[in-house]
């Protein structure tokens, strides 16, 4: 993502009321984790996959714990090829390129939303004084037609 | 239960006396401050050798990562040996990616991490 894409609108339209699951967490991150891993492997991410996608949206969820008082939104919907889990918290983010240089190999900080971008097939950010909105999109490749080739 | 359940203990093999340190379910921010606290008095002992075993770890976030590359840099300094064992997938992958693998010796099993 370029700089220029963090003041453009979201991508993607906001997430379909009837199929998108939404969790309200504080603490709980244990329960922001197992249900996004329920979710992803539901939707057919294979376990690596799934446990990239668990990694991500936990940081971001942590990053709620850690600078904000108030709880963040987990909502999780699929669209076309693809699971997204967004988080949505009162915390404002005011570097546009967060997470998007890699930490020095000593830092003791700042690994958090590298990591999301390097685990995820895209992130979204939009974050200005009344909150922080970060989507991460897993792209779900649809299961092969007719029974597979025997190796 | 607890998220995280942690247990030391000392030991002896033919690299010398070593401490390990067991980790088991899922480190995150709500107990890094928990595992900090461990981790310094561990270190605050200067062991020459702190083993932390991940085998049983399922889970471990940044600010776990941030607490460990921490007591890491206590024991450079006072010139002792910070080693993990056994990380699983997620663990590991997660160690690769913020290249923390590259920063303290990373072993499959605490017998090979204590051999040296």
């Amino acid at each position: 993502m370029t700089e220029q894409e963090h003041a453009a609108p979201l991508r993607t339209p906001p997430p379909p009321g009837d199929d998108a699951i939404c969790h309200t967490y504080r603490t709980d991150l244990a329960k922001v984790r197992a249900l996004v891993l329920q979710q992803a492997r539901a939707a057919g991410l294979g376990e690596g996959r799934a446990n990239d996608l668990v990694l991500a949206v936990s940081e971001v969820a942590a990053n709620t714990l850690r600078h904000t008082r108030s709880a963040g939104t987990l909502t999780i919907w699929r669209e076309a090829g693809e699971l997204v889990c967004e988080i949505e918290d009162e915390g404002t983010i005011t570097d546009p390129l967060a997470g998007q240089r890699r930490p020095g190999p000593d830092a003791t900080g700042g690994h958090g939303l590298w990591l999301v971008y390097q685990v995820c097939d895209l992130v979204e950010l939009r974050s200005d004084e009344s909150g922080t909105t970060i989507r991460m999109h897993m792209a779900v490749n649809p299961p092969p037609a007719g029974p597979r080739p025997a190796p | 239960m607890d998220l995280l359940t942690t247990s030391v203990a000392t030991g002896d093999s033919d690299g010398g006396p070593y401490t390990l340190v067991v980790l088991a379910g899922e480190a995150d921010v709500t107990n890094s401050g928990a595992l900090r606290e461990l981790l310094d008095a561990e270190v605050a002992k200067e062991p020459r050798t702190l083993v932390i075993d991940l085998s049983e770890l399922r889970f471990m976030d940044s600010s776990a990562l941030h607490v460990v590359l921490r007591a890491n840099r206590a024991m450079d300094r006072q010139g002792g040996v910070l080693a993990l064992a056994g990380p699983r997938d997620p663990v590991a992958k997660m160690l690769r990616l913020t290249a923390a693998d590259q920063l303290l010796p990373v072993y499959a099993t605490v017998a090979e991490a204590t051999a040296e």
